[in-house]
């Protein structure tokens, strides 16, 4: 019997967010007949715990800052104790400390880097606290959009062979096996036509400002034809979080607005929803997006990201400029000129799509063949039933 | 800070109708007014619009904007104001007059290279964050000769922004950084800096319309930095933004760092006063737009302008005054700033000063 390859997920916490779920979908996925998965919280437990299969083994190590010794030794203990082959890290905080782990010769497994890093429009720099770490202590970097893989080439300076973009992907069974929840006796939202559905966690990223002016730009009556249910993380950001709270009192629209908090079980939301909205200033996914096509909703987003990007001319949601109110409150219209055939079509249409070109097992081999590449390129030369398998 | 009704949180802007829209305020510009549209003709890209706004030119100004307009490839809309504005006014109305998606400013004496347009544009295009960018400009003389020289240097902010892919609003808030002539600007920015607010036309701290748009601009988005010089900048001695070259600048300097240490107490108030305004303003912009970190920033540097009018406190909170200052960013790390942080820990200790003497320049 041929040993599995040893897979952790390193990710700063369980806490539910785009690059969490990113981790917790591959670690889902990976196929089990060749990887052992395990997943390392470095931080924190969250709700995203109670998603991952229960074969997965999970560790919450509970670091209070990148540099904490003790939990830096624990880590390395823990990985070579499990004889972990590959380590794959979310986050920029997560992949300096897996990094300084190698470079203080705790740990040999090899690291891959999965940046979902969302503020390149801001920061495009590359000071010596990326560039160290990154030509040091990662052996393969997977950028979600391929601004981020530039910027790892050009400005970080990494070869191209260490590079990949990987799109990010959605798993279908998780809205597949989704129980609908009505979201108007839920959360007493009246006869409303359309209940749209925002998830995303209050931060300014995130740009509910923007959401909350388009809606404020519709006439009376498309406002009173709408409610906006926005599920997310109220305390990411509390100033942000009472910003957005005082503006939709100034805005008078308060009355049209459900927030219900983080929540575990945004397949069934998405289920009960008419459409979903996202109003994001700049995203290298959006994973949420996808989310919305899996639940066969239509969406009037903001275009950002290589998903927006790449879905842009298909029909199946309607895409308008970051920041741009106007033109968000344009596509609501739209969204609500439509026929509930012509909106069932559009959800239709992102479904398949997911299903052809986004399907989780789609991205996860890719992840596969780079951990192969890696393996099979270090000295560890591991006899994994894959490479038994392709030599025969 | 103030909570606006909803009915002005509405959209006081009415939607793009073109793309691209250029905004030249002219007056008393004939000796220029030809080179800078026949440069903006041989643009690599033509705009859709050129607004212009005469504010009562007393030379053919009019009738050579007229002459030009009559075989422009674009539209040429000249509107000539009943009485004079100024030009913080007069590109107010302007701005409120373009119908692009981007919006260009332009003064009346420059030339602009033929790829300034395109590279501007095209920065604004490749990230919707992004609501302005200005680039670097060359000097040249009356006559249009090079002078060698850049604009950024004589501002003693050409390291500094080559050093930089973003330029936060702080930055803005403590000083002008730039002209309007470089700039390029996205509706929404334009927007929400209109109407201008009384408090920039103040006499003792006035701040133009180019500072107001680049400082609204950064807190409701990116404002992007171009170190390349995209347009001749004449230095002249009728323009109203005035460059200073080699010894002027040396002394201009001097000055600026003697004014901080002796300026009387009722300038240097007023001024700090004025500056608190006009960032509460800009906070206030920025809030409506949703920024509310920036509008944090904003209002935590006009806080520290009002803490900075003498006679508040005991020295010791005057002395805290400067620390969260600097902590705040208030000052800024540059030759300037360092000299204002000096200039307030003398005045803050040191028994005041009333006669009048030269204007501290903040």
């Amino acid at each position: 019997m041929l040993r599995k390859m040893k897979v952790m997920m390193v990710t700063d916490s369980l806490q539910v967010g785009g690059a969490e779920q990113v981790a917790v979908d591959i670690a889902n996925t990976l196929d089990r007949d060749t990887h052992q998965v395990y997943f390392c919280a470095t931080r924190c437990d969250g709700l995203l715990r109670s998603s991952l299969k229960s074969d997965v083994e999970v560790m919450v190590l509970e670091r209070s800052a990148t540099w904490d010794l003790l939990k830096l030794l624990a880590f390395g203990k823990y990985v070579r104790t499990e004889g972990i082959d590959v380590l794959h890290s979310h986050g920029r905080g997560t992949m300096r400390f897996i990094a300084l782990c190698k470079a203080l010769g705790i740990i040999k497994a090899e690291h891959v880097f999965h940046d979902h890093f969302g503020r390149l429009h801001l920061d495009r720099s590359a000071g010596r606290g990326l560039t160290i770490p990154l030509h040091h202590g990662v052996d393969a970097y997977i950028g979600v959009e391929s601004r981020l893989c530039r910027w790892a080439i050009e400005t970080v300076g990494l070869p191209k062979e260490k590079v990949s973009l990987v799109r990010s992907g959605v798993d279908l069974e998780r809205f597949s096996s989704a129980t609908a929840i009505d979201l108007r006796s839920e959360f007493d939202l009246g006869d409303c036509a359309l209940v749209l559905l925002m998830v995303a966690n209050f931060r300014p990223q995130k740009d509910h400002p923007t959401l909350f002016r388009a809606i404020a730009e519709l006439t009376k009556a498309q406002q009173e034809s709408i409610r906006l249910v926005v599920c997310g993380s109220t305390t990411a950001d509390p100033a942000y979080f009472e910003g957005c709270m005082a503006m939709l009192e100034r805005l008078e629209i308060a009355h049209l607005v459900r927030t219900i908090g983080v929540r575990n079980d945004a397949p069934s939301l998405m289920a009960g929803a008419d459409a979903g909205v996202f109003s994001s200033k700049n995203e290298s996914g959006p994973l949420v997006i996808l989310e919305y096509m899996a639940s066969e909703l239509p969406f009037v987003a903001t275009e950002t990201g290589e998903i927006a990007h790449a879905v842009k001319n298909a029909g199946v949601g309607i895409l308008t400029e970051p920041r741009d109110y106007l033109a968000l409150a344009d596509g609501l219209a739209a969204l609500l000129e439509m026929s509930n055939k012509e909106r069932a079509e559009m959800g239709g249409r992102g479904r398949t799509l997911v299903i052809e070109e986004f399907e989780q097992h789609v991205v996860v081999g890719q992840v596969e063949a780079i951990y192969e590449q890696l393996l099979s390129l270090s000295s560890h030369n591991l006899p994994t039933e894959q490479s038994a398998r392709s030599s025969g | 800070m103030t909570i606006e009704p909803a009915a002005l949180l509405r959209t006081r802007y009415p939607r793009a109708e073109c793309e691209v829209s250029i905004a030249l305020c002219t007056f008393n510009g004939a000796p220029w007014i030809e080179e800078l549209l026949s440069s903006i003709a041989a643009q690599e890209i033509l705009p859709d619009e050129v607004i212009v706004q005469d504010d009562c030119s007393e030379d053919a100004t009019v009738l050579l904007i007229e002459q030009f307009a009559a075989q422009a490839p674009f539209e040429v809309r000249l509107e000539v104001n009943e009485n004079r504005l100024g030009s913080t006014a007069n590109f107010a109305t302007a701005l409120s007059r373009c119908r692009g998606r981007f919006i260009a400013l332009a003064d009346q004496d420059d030339v602009w290279y033929p790829t300034k347009l395109r590279r501007l544009i095209d920065e604004l295009e490749l990230d919707p964050t992004v609501t302005m960018v200005f680039s670097d400009a060359d000097l040249i003389g009356p006559e249009g000769q090079s002078l060698g020289q850049q604009l950024w240097d004589t501002r003693l902010v050409g390291r500094m922004l080559r050093r930089r892919a973003v330029v936060p609003e702080e930055l803005f808030a403590r000083r002008a950084l730039t002209t309007g002539c470089t700039m390029a600007v996205r509706r929404r920015a334009v927007a929400a800096s209109l109407p201008f607010p009384d408090v920039l036309d103040n006499e003792d701290a006035p701040m133009r319309h180019d500072r107001w748009l680049s400082l609204v601009a950064a807190s409701v988005g990116t404002v992007r930095a171009l170190p390349e010089p995209l347009l001749g900048f004449r230095v002249h001695p009728d323009q109203e933004t005035g460059v200073l070259l080699g010894s002027q600048l040396t002394q201009a300097l001097g000055h600026a760092a003697s004014a901080v240490f002796t300026a009387p107490v009722e300038s240097s108030n007023a001024t700090h006063l004025a500056r608190a305004d006009q960032l509460e303003a800009a906070a206030q912009r920025a809030n409506e737009m949703g920024d509310f970190e920036e509008a944090h920033t904003l209002t935590a540097i006009a806080s520290h302008h009002r803490s900075r009018v003498q006679g508040a406190g005991s020295v010791i909170d005057r002395l805290e005054n400067i620390s969260s200052g600097v902590r705040v960013g208030a000052y800024g790390w540059d030759r300037l700033g360092l000299i204002a942080v000096a200039g307030d820990i003398v005045r803050s200790v040191r028994p005041w000063r009333s006669t009048e003497g030269p204007k501290a320049n903040i």
